[in-house]
Order: structure tokens, then C-alpha cells, then sequence
């Protein structure tokens, strides 16, 4: 049989076109050989037809990845060689380009590198993949780098199937969007059309979507500045929907005001004269026209309690410190000390009374920031015995016996990444690594619900700031916003391709700002849960947000080290403040928005000009022309570095005072 | 760089390593192609999941990804984690479990006794996290406190005396647009600085010292020179710890410096001492740069060294002790500070060296020189004091032999001889071998030929000969903690004249030399006395007291060190409320007083509404 088998083989052998045929014939001898254990017969025909056992296996390979071939959009019978070429051409093609229109056509280079790459991969030229990577990759920008670390760890067609990746994902279903005025997307239509560069002109069309607009191609420092998200830029129609970014109108404290004024007349002048500079403190008695309706989301009706903490909060802020660029604030630096890397997340309550901090091992603490200290409510036998129409009934029901400085709370399986404290300093919400929110009494001092529908990890939670509402952002790329008293979710805002990392609520309680790891920021509606702005420029994850005081702005800080401010009208970028040297974790306006301060992992507090930015906006820009808009990056935005002993800067507060609270936990050099 | 970077962007696991671990789990004889295909698979998964575990990293803010961050990737994978990987010690091997449909890999846990686990002392329950408040800025200034980083590191200070045009782009540094200790960069930003405008006088700083500021010095010199031994230890730990010295610096080296001028003329051994350990307290600060005040330092540390005579009584005081350490601090100085532009440390051998040699100086000198050389290190006493031992040799003949009998002179022989014994040892080792003779130790090092050579002898057999020799060849370094503490301080005055009247002026008065150091131009009369009845003090007054006037004797009347009050003055040792003061030139210091005050009412009403949290404790500090 052996002999049968192999006499063609050895006549086919010498016809070099016909090789291919005769080494599948060989194969399959030889698996048949193998299939029925004739060992000696095989060998000998292996060694007779001069058959390497990985040259079998090379065809075998091939031949099954032949079979496996699925329709997908990487699918094509180019050359592999040919590729290095085109993108070289491309290359060549855009530096020959005028400079005006260079810049523009250069942001295409990532776009069809990584397509290019996935699609060689995909049909199995994994040699000329790993050429082609190795040859072009420093090319693409700095802050691409990790992204294309993740793209090399892809090396074969399986590891392209299944959606566990997140990166090749989002390029396999979305486009990549590019912005470019017309003149510089002409000159590229024109020429992919002269020389017939059908595979690149398939990839632009498959891929990319090229959003053209009217007008001068923008400079190096606005493509830069708005690029970096995870799919290119934002297209024009995104950021069209109306905002309301005004804020409600505040409830009437007067009376309780005029009651609780202390000093004589001496002491009333000065204030009245500053209420009337400070525009955060006057009455909005005219609606503001950019203001939601008050009734547009359902919002809890102001208890006793809040018109007493309101009032409060008023006459504390009249004894605010003006901060500007001569003033600079004050910062008490609470650190956490035999943390041992546990310190996870830190939050300040609004009057900055209380300190929650959560830990990696799924405890919360509370501290008083105050000399009063914590203290649980009664027993319900001796609840019962109080007198419930006593002046200080709220003072009655706590038992003084169990007064300390701080409480733990345990509840938790996982690490704690997040807190938040309602803002009548009632609750306290905190999420965890095990998929869970709770819901924790600040009187009781347990928990009282846990909320489950994220199956992920969740990274942020945050009360809207008229209590009732709270939004989580989780790893299930997802936000959420719940109602306290709802044990599912009243808005799931999905869009972001990667984790959302961060929430914040607007002051008036009508948006939602999230971050991500796809490196966009997005608003979303409460109203319709409809996403209405994407706003891109982060090079990296987005790990912090915060709405200016008066709701017009937003500033985002992330991984990548940079702080951007953010114009929520238009959603384009307002300033790029850019001082840190690593993750910036949180960020906090002064109360009156004219300093904006933010902290990080470089363990330091950076202090910025807000009210320059204010200043030297560029109002009367058309913002649907993205040339036309204007970055401020001047470095004498930064008023001030304070830099801390090897303390990472994980939560930032301005009192009502304006004095800068921060906290960190102390991590020893090792 | 970018080859390195390039090689950890597109790396796989070696195959090899594929192979090794499928045959640690038992598959054997893997494929070179099975091998390949799954290090590229897992390399791909592995990369993956630390994509996630990073993740994880960010949000728990922390700089480093630990093996929880990894666990918890892959539970989020659905995939069971490692167990046990955690462990600290020795999580190889992994010992391997099946059962249930579950595999799990676990290392090995000890069983333990119940009895000994009950009868051991129960261990140290771990410290509690705690919170610490701290001022981190006050009105965008940041404080000198311990919890804050330097305001100028060490590395910025050393800067900035190699180059006098950083100044202003210092002040810039500390203003805050870049960290302090990112030296390279700040490097960048003056070289290009000091292009741009070449001809820039440097700016006149001015020293204003906060209250604060005064009230410490005041404490600290105090201290430091006060009868009061746990105030003092104190106080030297502050100025070897604080950060925030760097302004005060010049103030507390001039007091060092003029401490000891006008203290070597009083022969006051004490103080020289406290002076000394002031001295190696700024010495052992890890956040200044003295470079600026070795002119001051040196010169007030080596008089320490070999000043002919440091005490009252030098046959019986041990000024030996204060020599040693001196020559220790000028050791430090010159390990720490010499460069190829100052040349301290030649400077400072030549100066010593030349003590050794000649004849006319006092035997103390010499002592105190060989102190100095020894502790410079085996190489300095190979070429600046072997050659000389002849010329000492002859010298301590002719003390011990010579008919005048003087026991002072004695005393310093035999502790001449001792230090000779502790530093010439390791450095006759590599000259000599023990078969050579007394009679070549006698050619080679004369009178103390034969000293030497038993020495050497001794040392070669590694003879430690109980008591005698060898005590003596490690004299215990000490710290000098006097014990004669009180009656030093008082050493005997010639009775001040007038014991009974704390006349400030008078002093000030008799001394016509102040006025030669034009340098402190604002004198300022030493505000009111502290004095109160009863309470013994020192008062000195150390104004530009000029070196000249060491040589001739002082005389009572205008003696810097005053014993005030009308207690005897010989009654030290019933130390009530002793004190010394040390009055300064301490011009412009009140200066900024009224606007620190102000700046003081201003700030309150900002900061009652916060209260540092009362649980201040922790035991790890910052």
C-alpha cells in the first residue's frame, strides 16, 4: 500500500506547479496512515516524500482555518505584501499635501493602520501583520500606544472572534470618526480615486466616516486637543440637542434667614453689600431662560429639615472667602494614616461635617469632621418614650452613649470604589467591586438596601444633589440611575464602549455626566435617557467629573493626566489644563466657580484660574465649525501647585467657606 | 528606548516555558507547533486579563497592580482565580486538588498546636487607619511643616549654590509650577534661563523670619545650650528632622559659629560640646545643604579639633571626647561636601597634616589632628600621617623622657598613643608582614618604632587580649553625654565683678572689638533682660566677636558668658531655672511681625469652621 501511494507522489513531485496538489494528497495519505496506526508505513513515507512533520502542520492549519473562514468584514483576497505599500503611499501622499491640509488628512493614519493590521491578521498573514505593526506603529501618536499594545496582543483570527475585546470590538461595529473640512477631503477623495487604491478606498468606506465640514482645516493643537477617543471624534449631529444647563430655582429661605440673623446692624451691611456681588448667593427671581422647567423631573419635596440646612447654608456662605488669582485658598489635608493601600475612595459631605472613606477589603468608615460626634439613634423602646412634639426632637432620638469619632460599616464582599453622602447627611451610598450599591442609615448606622442589576464591578455612585436620585457607573459599560426607593434601575444609559468609570450629577438634577475608558465624556437626559452630548479629548480613561457651581461648565480629569474644561452648551473644549504627571482622581469648584482644584496620583493639588477661563472665552464662535473653536492652554491657568509627602490626593472639597478640604491616605515609600 | 519598547509591545511567552509548564502538569512531549500556538493563545488571554486587572488598579488608585487586582480579573472573567497566590511565603509548588469538578491549586498549610498557638503571647493587633490633619497650604503658601514635602530639596539647594542665576527660577520652582525634586527638568528651564539674559543681578534676598520662625530659633538655641538634657535631646532631634530649616539655616550656623569663638576663649567645654552636637544635628538634616555655611562651619568644628586648649582643667577634663567628636563631624563634612571647587577635604588634610608636623604646637593640637586624619580614612593617614610619625615620635620622647614633668603634656602622650593604636593598625597591615623586625619599625617610624611594632604584632596574630590593649583600641564612641554635665557648664569664673547686677549694656560697652565685623550692620541691643530674681543665666552675647582677640587672654569685665542673679555663682548644680541666652544679630526679624499678625486675624474666620478630627494618633508618621 505504501508503495501504491507512493509512486505518484514522487512522479508530481518534480512538476513544481502542481505542488500544492500533491502535498494535500500526501496529507490525506498520511492521515489515513495515522488513523488506522500504521506507524511503520507512515514514517517511511514521510521520510521517502522528504515531509517535515511542520510542514504537515502548516497545512494542516491552514486548511482547517480554510474550512473555518466566516463571512466577516475583515475578509479579503489582497496581498499581504501589497499592504505595506499602500500605507507607505498613503504616507507619502499626505506628506507631499499642503501643510494647511496635512495635519487633517494625517488623523486618517491611525484609523487605516489599525484596520489594516486586524484585517491582515484576520486573514492569517500573521507574518506580514507583525511586519507591518513593527514597521509603522511608532508613527502613530503617543497617546495611541497603549491602545496599540492591546492591538498586538491580537495575533491570530480566534482571538478576533468572541467579544471579550473590548478594543477590537468597538473598531469591528463602530466607524472610526474623523472630522475634516471639505477642502482636505476632496484632495484625499481625489487622489484614493486617481490611482485606483481600491482596497484602501474599501477600508475608508467600511470603516471610517468622514464628517466634512465647511470651512478653514483646523490647526495641530485642535485636532490633537479633540482626538484621542476610542473611535475618533464626535460627528457634528451628536452635540445638536438643546441643554439646559441653567439651574432651578432655589426654594425661599428668607424668613429663615431673617430669623437666624445674629449680629446687629453693624454686621448686616457688609453682607447685604456682598450678596449682591456674589451671584451664586442672590434669589434667581427671574427664571433663567437656559433653566429646566422645575417640574421636568419629578423632585422630593424640600423637608423641615432642608430649609433649616439651606438657611445654614446661606448665612455660612456669606462668610465666604473670595478666591482669585491674588486670594488662594487655604488646604487642610486630612491624611489616612496605617492605610496600608487600602484607602479607595473618600467623599465629604456638603457641609463638610462628615468623611466617608471606603476600603479594598469592603468596609466604609465615617468620620466627623466636627467636634460633634457620631452618634445612632435609639432603641425603639426608648423612641417610643420621646416626647414627639419637642422643639429638639431630632436632638432626642440619638443616644448619646454611642458617641465616637468615627463608625464602621461592613456589608460589602468586594473593594469599595465609591461613596457618596446624601445631602442631608442622612445616607450613604457606596459601591463595590461585588456588583452592588447600598444604601447605608447614617442614624442607624446600617445598612438598609442593596441594589443589584449591575453584574460588573461598580466604579462610581453619586447622589444627585437634591437627594433622592443617585447614578452608578460600573465596568458593564453601562450607567445607571436609580430612584432610592426603587429597587431597579428608573434610567440604564448605554453608549460608551468601554467601562464607565465616573457619574456626576448636574446641580440641577436634570443630567447625567458619565466618563469612560473608550475616552469620552458623555451627557445624558434624565428626561428621555437620551445621550446629548459626546464630547472627546481625553487620550485616556475619564476618571473624575464636576459641574461648575452655575451648571455651564464641566471639567473631566483622567489617566492621562490632563484636566479639561468642558462648555455644555455647545459641548466643545473650553480650556486644557495640563500641569499633572499622572491620574488625576478627583476635581472641585470653588463655591463661587472661580477656582478650580484637582488632585491625583502625582500626589499633589493643583489650583486653576476659572475665572480667566471665563474670561477669555471665546463666546461668539460658531461651534459647528470645529476650526473656529479656541483652546485655552496657557500655563498661567495654574495659580498654584501644593505638593503632598507621598500622599495620593483622593478627594477634594471646598467647604461653604471656601476653604479647600483634601484627603488621601499617607503610602509608605517602600 | 524605542527597540525597548517594542520588544514588551509585540511580546508572547517563550515556548519553551509553554512546554516546561505543560509538563509540570503532566501533559509531556508537547509540540513545537501546539507549544507555539498556545504561548501565543495565552499570551493573548494573559494580556487581557491584565488589561482588566489594571482596571482595577486605577480604581483603587494605587500606583501598583497587586495579585488581588489579578483575582479579581479573573473573576470577572468567570474564571475560578488562583488561591493562595497571595501568600507571602513560598507559593511554589502549588500542591494540586481535583474533586467535585472543581481543580484547585493550593500551597501547603502547617498544622499548628492548639496549646502553643493558646499559650503564646497573643501578637500585636496591627495599627488602625486613622485620620491626620494637617495644614497643606495656608492662603496658597505652603507651611514648613514635617507632614509637607521641603520646600527646596536637597538636590535644588546643592543647584543653586553651583549656580548663582537659579535663584529666581528657584523661587518660581517653589512657587509651584514644577516639583521641587524633579530636578532634570527644573535643570532644563535654567540652563535655557540663563542663555536668555546672561548679565542678571542677583536679587537681594531678603531674610525675614515669620514669628513663628523667631520663637523657634529662640526654643531651639535655647535649648541647645540650656542646662535642660531632655529639652536638648529635644531639640536636636528637631534640627536633624524638620524639613522646613532652610530658612533658618543661616542663623542657627552663625550661632554654632560664634558659640564656639567666644566658647573656646572661656575654655568652656560644655558648651562646645552642646555647640558640636547642634552642629552634627544640621549635619544629619536629609533636607539641607550646608555647602553655603561651610566658611562658618568649618573653621568653628576644626577649632574644636585642635584648639590648644578647650577646657579649664586639661589634666582633667575630657576634652579628648569633643576632640574625637569634632574630627568625626569634620569627617562627615568633608564626605559630604567636598568637591573638586572647594577642595575641603585637601584643604582640611593639608591643615592637620601640617599640625602633626610641626614641633611648637601643643601636644592637644596634635591630638586633636590625629583625630581629624583618622577619621578622614585609611588613605589620608597612609600619606599625611605615616610619613610623619618620626617627627610625633620624637615629640613624645621627649615628653616622656624629657625632665620636665609636666602631666598635662603627659596625659596627651598616652592619648596620643591610644589614637595611634585605632587608626594605624589597618594601614601598617598593608605596608608591612610580620616577619619583618623590631628594627625595621625602629628605622621606619623611630621613637615609636617599638610601640607600633607590637602593636602590629598584635593585630597580625588577631591577638584580643582581654582587657588592656584592646579596650583601648575601640574606644566607645561616644556620644558625648557628659556626665559632669553641671559642673561644666559654670566653669569657674574669675568672679564676675559685679555678680549681683544684670547690666546688659556694660558688656556691650566694653568691648570695642564688635565694630570690626561691619558685616552685621544693624546691631541690635539685646532687648529686655529675661532676668528674673532668683533664676540663674547665661548671657551671651555673640556680635561679631572677631577671632583676633582669642589670643589674648579675656579678661572678667567683658566676658561674654555672665552668670546673672544673685545666687553664687559657683552653685550650678542647684539649677533652678537655669538659663543661657544667646543674643544674635537677629535684624529684620520683628519686621514682618504686625503683617503676620494680621494675616493671622484674617485667616481665623476661614478656618473655625473646621476642627482637626480628635483621633490624631497612628505610629506611621509622615
Amino acid at each position: 500500500m505504501a508503495t501504491t501511494s507512493e509512486d505518484p507522489v514522487e512522479s508530481v513531485k518534480k512538476e513544481p506547479g502542481s505542488c500544492q496538489y500533491d502535498k494535500q494528497t500526501l496529507v490525506a495519505v498520511l492521515q489515513f496512515l495515522r488513523k488506522h496506526n500504521l506507524k511503520g508505513t507512515e514514517s517511511l513515507l514521510k521520510e521517502e516524500a522528504k515531509v517535515s512533520e511542520d510542514d504537515l502542520k502548516t497545512e494542516e492549519d491552514k486548511k482547517t482555518e480554510v474550512s473555518q473562514a466566516l463571512a466577516a468584514v475583515y475578509k479579503s483576497d489582497d496581498d499581504p505584501s501589497l499592504f505595506e505599500d499602500l500605507y507607505q503611499d498613503l504616507k507619502t501622499f499626505i506628506d507631499s499635501c499642503l501643510d494647511v491640509h496635512k495635519v487633517e488628512l494625517s488623523t486618517i493614519l491611525y484609523p487605516v493602520f489599525v484596520h489594516m493590521y486586524l484585517e491582515l491578521v484576520y486573514n492569517g498573514h500573521q507574518w506580514n501583520a507583525s511586519q507591518f505593526y513593527s514597521r509603522f506603529w511608532q508613527d502613530q501618536d503617543e497617546h495611541r500606544h497603549e491602545d496599540l499594545a492591546r492591538l498586538t496582543s491580537v495575533r491570530q483570527k480566534e482571538h478576533m472572534v468572541g467579544s471579550d475585546n473590548q478594543l477590537l470590538e468597538s473598531f469591528k461595529t463602530s466607524k472610526f470618526i474623523l472630522r475634516m473640512s471639505r477642502d482636505s477631503y476632496t484632495h484625499l477623495k481625489r487622489h484614493l480615486q486617481e490611482k485606483r487604491l481600491s482596497s484602501l478606498l474599501t477600508i475608508v468606506q467600511d470603516h471610517l466616516f468622514i464628517d466634512v465640514f465647511d470651512g478653514v482645516p483646523r490647526t495641530q493643537q485642535q485636532i490633537q486637543a479633540s482626538g484621542g477617543g476610542l473611535t475618533g471624534e464626535v460627528d457634528r449631529d451628536a452635540n445638536k440637542a438643546k441643554v439646559l444647563y441653567g439651574l432651578l430655582r432655589e426654594p425661599d429661605v428668607q424668613i429663615a434667614l431673617d430669623d437666624d440673623e445674629e449680629g446687629g446692624d453693624g454686621d448686616e451691611k457688609p453682607k447685604k453689600k456682598k450678596s449682591k456681588k456674589d451671584p451664586l448667593l442672590m434669589k434667581k427671581s427671574k427664571n433663567d431662560p437656559n433653566a429646566p422647567a422645575p417640574t421636568r423631573i419629578p423632585l422630593p419635596e424640600l423637608k423641615d429639615q432642608d430649609h433649616r440646612d439651606r438657611a445654614l447654608g446661606f448665612r455660612e456662605a456669606k462668610k465666604r472667602v473670595k478666591l482669585d488669582h491674588n486670594h488662594l485658598p487655604s488646604i487642610c489635608f486630612y491624611t489616612f494614616v496605617n492605610s496600608f493601600h487600602g484607602v479607595t475612595c473618600v467623599d465629604v459631605s456638603d457641609d463638610s461635617s462628615l468623611m466617608a472613606a471606603g476600603f479594598s477589603d469592603g468596609n466604609l468608615r465615617v468620620w466627623s469632621l466636627t467636634p460633634q460626634k457620631l452618634r445612632s439613634m435609639k432603641g425603639v423602646d426608648d423612641l417610643d418614650i420621646i416626647d414627639k412634639e419637642a422643639d429638639d426632637v431630632m436632638e432626642r432620638i440619638f443616644d448619646d452613649r454611642t458617641a465616637t469619632d468615627f463608625k464602621s460599616l461592613s456589608g460589602h464582599k468586594g473593594a469599595v470604589y465609591s461613596a457618596s453622602i446624601s445631602p442631608d447627611r442622612a445616607y450613604l451610598l457606596s459601591a463595590s467591586e461585588d456588583g452592588t450599591v447600598r444604601l447605608w442609615s447614617l442614624q442607624i448606622w446600617s445598612n438598609l438596601v442593596c441594589y443589584k442589576g449591575h453584574n460588573f464591578p461598580v466604579w462610581d455612585v453619586r447622589f444627585s444633589p437634591h437627594g433622592y436620585y443617585f447614578a452608578s457607573a460600573s465596568h458593564d459599560r453601562t450607567a445607571r440611575v436609580w430612584a432610592t426607593d426603587h429597587h431597579q434601575p428608573v434610567r440604564i444609559f448605554a453608549g460608551h464602549l468601554s467601562d464607565v468609570d465616573c457619574c456626576r450629577f448636574h446641580p440641577n438634577s436634570n443630567y447625567v455626566a458619565t466618563g469612560s475608558s473608550d475616552n469620552s465624556v458623555r451627557l445624558w437626559d434624565m428626561l428621555n435617557g437620551s445621550c446629548v452630548r459626546v464630547m472627546t479629548g481625553h487620550k485616556s480613561a475619564v476618571h473624575c467629573l464636576e459641574f461648575s457651581p452655575d451648571g455651564k461648565f464641566l471639567a473631566s480629569g483622567g489617566a492621562d493626566s490632563q484636566v479639561l474644561i468642558w462648555d455644555l452648551a455647545t459641548g466643545t473644549m473650553v480650556a486644557q489644563l495640563l500641569a499633572h504627571t499622572s491620574t488625576v482622581y478627583d476635581l472641585c469648584f470653588s463655591r463661587e466657580g472661580t477656582m478650580l482644584a484637582s488632585g491625583g496620583l502625582d500626589d499633589s493639588i493643583r489650583v486653576w484660574d476659572m475665572q480667566k477661563i471665563m474670561a477669555e472665552q471665546d463666546t461668539e464662535a460658531d461651534p459647528s465649525i470645529p476650526s473656529n473653536i479656541t483652546i485655552n492652554d496657557s500655563a498661567s491657568l495654574l495659580l498654584g501647585s501644593y505638593f503632598t509627602k507621598n500622599t495620593t490626593v483622593l478627594g477634594l472639597h471646598f467647604t461653604r467657606r471656601n476653604l479647600l478640604l483634601a484627603c488621601g491616605p499617607f503610602v509608605a515609600p517602600s | 528606548m524605542a527597540s525597548d519598547k517594542e520588544s514588551r509591545v509585540g511580546s508572547v511567552l517563550p515556548a519553551e516555558s509553554v512546554k516546561v509548564i505543560a509538563e509540570s502538569v503532566g501533559v509531556s512531549g508537547l509540540s513545537d507547533e501546539a507549544s507555539s500556538f498556545l504561548s501565543e493563545d495565552i499570551s493573548y488571554r494573559l494580556k487581557l486579563i491584565i488589561q482588566e486587572a489594571e482596571k482595577l488598579r486605577r480604581h483603587s488608585k494605587r500606583k501598583r497592580l497587586t495579585c488581588s487586582d489579578f483575582d479579581t480579573a479573573l473573576q470577572m472573567k468567570n474564571i475560578e482565580p488562583v488561591y493562595g497566590i497571595s501568600n507571602k511565603d513560598g507559593h511554589i509548588p502549588f500542591r494540586h486538588a481535583s474533586g467535585g469538578g472543581r481543580e484547585i491549586y493550593f500551597t501547603e498549610e502547617k498544622e499548628l498546636d492548639l496549646h502553643s498557638v493558646l499559650g503564646d503571647s497573643t501578637p500585636k493587633i496591627p495599627v488602625d487607619v486613622s485620620l491626620k490633619a494637617h495644614w497643606l497650604c495656608i492662603d496658597g503658601i505652603q507651611p514648613s511643616l514635617p507632614e509637607n514635602p521641603p520646600p527646596a530639596s536637597k538636590e535644588l539647594q546643592k543647584q543653586e549654590i553651583l549656580d548663582t542665576s537659579l535663584k529666581q527660577t528657584t523661587a518660581q520652582n517653589r512657587l509651584g509650577h514644577k516639583r521641587p525634586h524633579q530636578d532634570s527638568s527644573g535643570k532644563h528651564k535654567h540652563n535655557h534661563h540663563k542663555h536668555k539674559d546672561l548679565v542678571k543681578l542677583k536679587n537681594l534676598a531678603t531674610h525675614e523670619l515669620s514669628v513663628e520662625q523667631q520663637y523657634y530659633y529662640k526654643e531651639i538655641t535655647e535649648s541647645c545650650v540650656g542646662p535642660d538634657e531632655q529639652k536638648r535631646s529635644e531639640a536636636l532631634q528637631s534640627l536633624q528632622q524638620d524639613p522646613g530649616l532652610h530658612q533658618m539655616l543661616p542663623r542657627f550656623v552663625a550661632f554654632a559659629a560664634e558659640g564656639v569663638k567666644i566658647n573656646v576663649v572661656q575654655n568652656n567645654l560644655a558648651l562646645l560640646i552642646y555647640l558640636m552636637r547642634m552642629v552634627k544635628s544640621l549635619l544629619d538634616n536629609q533636607t539641607i545643604y550646608l555647602d553655603k555655611y561651610l566658611h562658618d562651619l568649618l573653621p568653628a568644628v576644626t577649632t574644636c579639633v585642635v584648639s590648644r586648649q578647650l577646657c579649664l582643667r586639661p589634666d582633667m577634663d575630657n576634652h579628648w571626647a569633643l576632640r574625637d567628636f569634632a574630627a568625626r563631624l569634620v569627617a562627615q563634612i568633608c564626605r559630604n561636601y567636598s568637591n573638586n571647587t572647594n577642595n575641603v577635604q585637601a584643604r582640611i588634610t593639608k591643615k592637620f597634616s601640617k599640625a602633626i608636623q610641626s614641633e611648637k604646637v601643643a601636644l592637644s593640637t596634635q591630638y586633636g589632628a590625629l583625630a581629624g586624619l583618622g577619621e578622614l580614612g585609611t588613605e589620608v593617614v597612609k600619606s599625611s600621617l605615616l610619613p610623619y610619625i618620626c617627627i610625633l615620635g620624637d615629640r613624645l620622647k621627649y615628653v616622656n623622657e624629657g625632665s620636665a614633668l609636666n602631666s598635662i603634656d603627659k596625659i596627651a602622650a598616652e592619648h596620643i598613643k591610644k589614637q595611634l593604636i585605632k587608626y594605624l593598625p589597618p594601614v601598617l597591615k598593608s605596608f608591612h608582614n610580620s616577619t619583618e623586625s623590631v628594627e625595621e619599625f625602629n628605622v621606619a617610624y623611630g621613637y615609636l618604632g617599638p610601640f607600633l611594632y607590637s602593636m602590629f604584632l598584635q593585630k597580625e596574630k588577631g591577638l584580643t587580649s582581654a582587657g588592656g590593649l584592646q579596650a583601648v583600641a575601640t574606644p566607645a564612641r561616644s556620644t558625648l553625654q557628659l556626665s559632669q554635665r553641671p559642673a561644666q557648664i559654670l566653669i569657674q569664673q574669675p568672679a564676675p565683678s559685679t555678680p549681683g547686677t544684670p547690666h546688659q549694656t556694660s558688656f556691650l560697652t566694653g568691648t570695642p572689638s564688635f565694630q570690626r565685623n561691619p558685616s552685621i550692620s544693624s546691631m541690635t541691643t539685646p532687648s529686655t533682660p529675661t532676668g528674673v530674681s532668683g533664676a540663674q543665666k547665661f548671657v551671651i552675647v555673640s556680635q561679631g566677636r572677631s577671632s583676633t582677640s582669642i589670643s589674648s587672654a579675656p579678661i572678667a569685665s567683658n566676658s561674654l558668658v555672665k552668670v546673672v542673679g544673685p545666687s553664687q555663682p559657683q552653685g550650678p548644680t542647684t539649677a533652678g531655672a537655669q538659663k543661657i541666652v544667646l543674643i544674635q544679630g537677629a535684624s529684620a526679624v520683628n519686621s514682618e511681625d504686625g503683617a503676620a499678625t494680621s494675616n493671622n486675624q484674617a485667616r481665623t474666620s476661614v478656618l473655625t469652621s473646621v476642627t482637626t478630627p480628635s483621633s490624631i494618633s497612628g505610629k506611621e508618621t509622615l
